[in-house]
């Protein structure tokens, strides 16, 4: 029993001096001593689950190296020590055999976007993405495209979130109730289901070609998304009266009353770039591993924008 | 250690964390591009570095909003409606030039409606692919050409229509011969 225990402590003391002395230079001693680890469990739990080796390529990009090609790099797996999602893989393969591959995550349970990438083609959140159990097919894995990558599965996201507060996400309103919470009406609220939700991982918005092509004026599907959002949001909308209803004061009607911080943020958007580089391919709405759909949220922006709602 | 601060100075970036060392990533793909174009962003907005449109160097420090262009209806809203207006009239403009009698004389002005949306139609197709891929912001030169291509090629479209109207057979008559030809 002591053995075992001073062993361990020994291997893990001689894993931690691995890992600090090796991470810059290279991964195979890193790696050998991951088998080792990796046959140690499998005694541990004994091994009547069967082998299920799995292939992963996943795109790797060091940005210490510059004039190094990117590369795909492969990496086996037996998926019967490993979680059912990608994200899982990700992890083991991160922690017994390549240190040095980076990504981001955070919750593991596809609420904070930060996992996302491009899985088998397709952009979605490694961990709600399932891996496919084939052993022939390889899951190949690439950072969200046409993104400038950091490193390896990490895009740079400065642009998506400076164009996400060009918007002005959040609520505008000259009156706000002097005490107490603003109120809104049932269906109100039920104006932005389907938006709020939104964790903005930006799967739709790295799917849309258009955005491809112009990310640095088009605003993309997440974006404008979140801009009706706040279009939609009723408790901006009573505040300002517009001169038709100031003309007819007398008439309170709400239909009369207009949002002019809607109108402002519309107003922003009357150029080609900003909205009208949305061709309607739904690709967003493909993507969301959310299952919403910014493309109607956009065509709402524009429907509004043509009569002036 | 106050010239080796000045000397690092260069390298400095102005980001949302107070000065920090431009990583490396970004100032090699800045140093590998080609593209030489800028589009009115000052050096002093780059941390000195050139601006590229769509490129690794962004305007402003991270907390900075990206700046929308200049707000005009008549290429956003009226632009779009007119679009989707003409694309849906189209529909009716072309079953009425089939539907028309070629002996009548509202039948030339169906003609000509009918081939000048078309024209417009296609313009409006073309003048959104030039902004998708060739927008002058990021290809000055071949994004001026092309759009004064598109427009002369579309002025010499309409008159060419006109001369084929006026002194010969017309679309309608034309797809029609074809038809039976």
């Amino acid at each position: 029993m002591f053995g075992t225990s001073a062993r361990n402590i020994l291997s893990r003391s001689t894993a931690a001096s691995t890992l600090r002395s090796t991470r810059a230079f290279s991964s195979t001693p890193v790696a050998r001593f991951a088998s080792v680890v990796e046959e140690s469990q499998a005694d541990a739990e004994g091994s009547e689950k069967k082998k299920l080796m799995k292939e992963f390529k996943i795109y790797r990009w060091n940005p210490d190296l510059p004039n190094e090609k990117p590369t795909l790099q492969s990496y086996k797996l037996d998926l019967s020590q490993c979680g059912p999602m990608v994200l899982d893989a990700l992890i083991k393969i991160k922690n017994d055999l390549d240190p040095t591959l980076t990504f981001r995550r955070s919750c593991r349970e596809g609420i904070c976007g930060s996992c996302a990438m491009n899985i088998d083609g397709v952009n979605t959140l490694a961990c709600l993405s399932r891996i496919d159990r084939s052993e022939t097919k390889a899951s190949k894995l690439y950072p969200l495209p046409h993104m400038y990558v950091v490193k390896d599965l990490i895009p740079d996201m400065t642009q998506f979130y400076k164009q996400y507060k060009s918007i002005e996400p959040f609520l505008k309103n000259d009156n706000p109730p002097e005490k107490g919470e603003y109120y809104q009406s049932v269906e109100d609220r039920q104006k932005l289901d389907g938006m709020y939700e939104c964790i903005l991982c930006a799967c739709c918005s790295t799917s849309c070609p258009s955005y491809w092509w112009n990310q640095d004026e088009y605003l993309g599907p997440a974006v404008l998304m979140q801009a009706y959002r706040w279009m939609a949001d009723s408790r901006v909308s009573l505040d300002r009266p517009s001169r038709q209803s100031r003309d007819r004061s007398s008439c309170s009607i709400r239909s009369f009353l207009q949002d002019a911080y809607g109108a402002e943020r519309k107003a922003k958007m009357e150029n080609s770039l900003s909205v009208y580089r949305c061709h309607s391919i739904f690709n967003c709405s493909r993507t969301c591993p959310k299952g919403l759909n910014p493309a109607r949220a956009i065509a709402a922006i524009k429907l509004e924008m043509a009569t002036g709602a | 250690m106050s010239f080796a601060l000045s000397s690092m100075k260069p390298m400095m970036g102005r980001t949302g964390l107070g000065l920090r060392l431009i990583s490396t990533s970004r100032a090699a793909a800045v140093q590998s591009s080609k593209i030489t174009s800028a589009a009115g962003v000052a050096a002093n907005e780059t941390a000195g570095f050139k601006y590229i449109p769509g490129g690794p160097v962004l305007p402003g420090t991270v907390n900075d909003a990206t700046s929308f262009p200049h707000s005009d209806p008549s290429h956003g809203s009226r632009h779009w409606v007119f679009e989707r207006a003409l694309s849906a009239a189209l529909v009716p403009v072309m079953g009425a030039a089939v539907a028309a009698n070629p002996g009548t004389g509202v039948y030339p002005v169906i003609d000509a409606i009918l081939a000048t949306s078309l024209i417009v139609h296609s313009h409006i197709g073309f003048d959104s692919c030039i902004i998708d891929y060739l927008h002058e912001r990021k290809m000055p030169v071949i994004g001026f050409a092309a759009k004064w291509l598109l427009r002369v090629a579309t002025g010499a479209s309409i008159w060419g229509v006109y001369e084929f109207e006026t002194n010969d057979i017309g679309l309608t008559e034309l797809v029609r011969r074809l038809w039976t030809a």
